[in-house]
């Protein structure tokens, strides 16, 4: 099967973020999935208040297989000058997911700036973040098969035509069975079942 | 606009995915009670394109051309934080020659007051001032025209290289810059006097849309978002890069936190940029180096190959297979004019990405709409999104 892999050279390192001492970009701090929420609360309490990013990689053959990075920054919570905000802390923390149990506690409770990162995450690495009010897939189409950023994912051939693109209008269709997600997603999805069958008729 | 659902007092409408005041693919589905909005949703990915997908499977070198189509109003933009974390991972950061960095200075610059235009133009005819258009388009006009002298092509020049720039500036492009230094002021006092106390304006910006500082960070929010909630983050001024740290700005900010401050800081920030560039352009005639001088990342100038065994060695070898970056993981931001650009990079020590994480402002930015609508009326969540200055090449990648 064609596989999105890059053609693997000798020497190549299996886990990056091991291999060379840090930049200096951010503290970098590393955590099992079940001390995940408790750090980053103790990292909120101390001043990282705004979480800037939630992104995932997919190292493959690495063991746990996923990293999901939470990027932080330390700003104040009151208006502030330029000298005030200074050079805030930068905080990275890496939660390894192995790729048998892809699951994480959700923090969107804390951030609500979470709720899209994280469902980004699910929708491209299949990672499942529990307690997150609404996952559903954010960028690809809901009845969508598989998860694109996996590195076993393929790029083309024959596996590519297994999964049909669906028409556009289905953009936002939910398929039987995922959770529904309030009363508006629910009005949209009847009206998308209304146009397919005006489509149909 | 459809209605989807009617009960009781409540209306359930979608506005989009085509719909020209959402300024993108963006589907809203709201709640309205009469004109006030309950409940706000919305429904992004219709540009959805794999960016960060395709960049892993090209070269280095290629992955640029892909990230500048993210935030199409800020293509340069976007591939300097990206050359930037390459150029970290490789360690020559600090080798790049102060002309190069004065380029990039000088294009991102341009780059914010042309996407400031399309902010201000757009926003503009959402609230019935349809000329504006054609005051801020005549400015981004003159700068797109900059960027193709430099590059080649006005939207996705791909001018900037891992190691500074691809070429020098041209003969010509000086003078140029120079009638838009010149003219700059007297098109921001047009637009000023136009826009600035404009009673329509100002009724249907002021306490539209407010975000406190408090939610502000909470949401995620950067950028003029952020800075018209009175905190004062640039990434410029926190975590100075190209050479930053060397020129003169102020970073404009506001306490108001609603549309109408995000409008004067965007405007006061045009003023900046301008500011930024007069001081660029002093240092631009003194002559010097462009590329980082290392044949291995560096292509060697096209004239040597011909006379060189050692440049058509470099050449080839860069073009059909591109170098190998060092294993680790970087975290680089720019201040792009929408706020925080990021890019979370892993190398695995190959010739291609491992992994290219965008931390896309718009995205963030426009997520707070959930927090900001709800309670206001309908008519004025239009004025909210054009607030917020969502790209959604950026949104989707």
């Amino acid at each position: 099967m064609p596989s999105s892999q890059t053609p693997s050279i000798a020497g190549v390192a299996l886990d990056p973020t091991a291999v060379r001492p840090p930049l200096d970009d951010a503290e970098v701090v590393r955590v099992a999935p079940q001390q995940l929420r408790e750090t980053l609360i103790a990292l909120r309490d101390g001043g990282c208040t705004m979480l800037l990013d939630v992104g995932g990689v997919d190292y493959l053959d690495r063991e746990p297989r996923f990293d999901v990075a939470y990027h932080l920054l330390a700003l104040p919570q009151a208006a502030a000058t330029v000298e005030a905000v200074g050079r805030p802390r930068r905080v990275r923390v890496l939660a390894g997911v192995p790729a048998e149990d892809a699951r994480l506690p959700s923090v969107t409770d804390l951030w609500p700036s979470a709720d899209w990162a994280e469902r980004e995450v699910y929708d491209l690495f299949g990672i499942v973040f529990d307690g997150h009010p609404n996952l559903r897939r954010v960028q690809m189409p809901d009845d969508w098969v598989g998860h694109p950023l996996r590195k076993d994912y393929p790029l083309r051939g024959p596996a590519a035509e297994a999964t049909p693109r669906p028409a556009f209008a289905s953009k936002s269709n939910v398929p039987a069975g995922t959770p529904p997600s309030g009363k508006v997603a629910e009005a949209l999805q009847r009206q998308i079942a209304r146009a397919r069958e005006r489509g149909n008729a | 606009m459809d209605v989807v659902e009617r009960q009781g007092n409540t209306m359930t409408l979608s506005m989009g995915p085509q719909h020209p005041s959402t300024h993108g693919v963006l589907q809203v589905v709201v709640e309205i009670s009469g004109e006030v909005v309950e409940k706000l949703e919305m429904e992004i990915g219709y540009l959805h394109t794999g960016i960060e997908k395709t960049c892993e499977n090209l070269f280095w070198t290629q992955a640029s051309t892909g990230i500048e189509r993210m935030d199409y109003l800020n293509p340069l933009g976007n591939a300097l934080c990206y050359m930037l974390a390459v150029e970290r991972l490789l360690g020559i950061e600090e080798r790049i020659p102060p002309r190069a960095q004065a380029i990039r200075v000088l294009l991102c610059e341009l780059s914010r007051i042309a996407s400031h235009c399309v902010w201000l133009g757009t926003g503009g005819i959402d609230l019935g001032a349809i000329s504006t258009f054609f005051y801020t388009f005549d400015i981004r006009e003159d700068i797109l025209d900059l960027i193709e002298q430099s590059g080649g092509a006005r939207m996705h020049p791909n001018y900037l290289r891992i190691g500074g720039v691809n070429g020098d500036v041209p003969a010509g492009f000086l003078a140029r810059l120079d009638a838009l230094i010149a003219k700059f002021p007297v098109r921001m006092r047009e637009l000023r006097t136009l826009l600035q106390n404009n009673p329509i304006l100002r009724d249907r910006m002021i306490d539209v849309g407010t975000v406190s500082a408090e939610h502000a960070v909470k949401w995620g929010l950067t950028g003029p978002a952020l800075r018209a909630s009175g905190i004062a983050y640039d990434v410029r001024r926190a975590f100075p890069y190209s050479g930053y740290e060397t020129y003169e700005f102020d970073v404009p900010t506001r306490t108001e936190g609603d549309a109408y401050a995000r409008f004067l800081v965007r405007l006061d920030e045009m003023d900046e940029a301008m500011r930024i560039v007069r001081q660029v352009r002093k240092r631009l005639d003194e002559p010097g180096p462009i590329m980082v001088d290392d044949p291995k990342i560096a292509q060697p100038p096209k004239e040597t190959i011909a006379l060189s065994m050692e440049a058509l060695i470099h050449h080839f070898k860069i073009v059909s297979e591109s170098f190998r970056v060092p294993p680790g993981d970087v975290y680089q931001a720019i201040e792009s004019p929408r706020g925080e650009l990021g890019f979370y990079l892993v190398s695995n020590g190959n010739n291609r990405p491992w992994r290219v994480r965008t931390r896309p402002p718009s995205l963030y930015n426009l997520q707070a709409l959930k927090l900001i609508a709800p309670g206001q009326l309908i008519a004025d969540a239009v004025v909210m999104i054009g607030s917020l200055d969502p790209v959604f090449g950026e949104v989707d990648r």
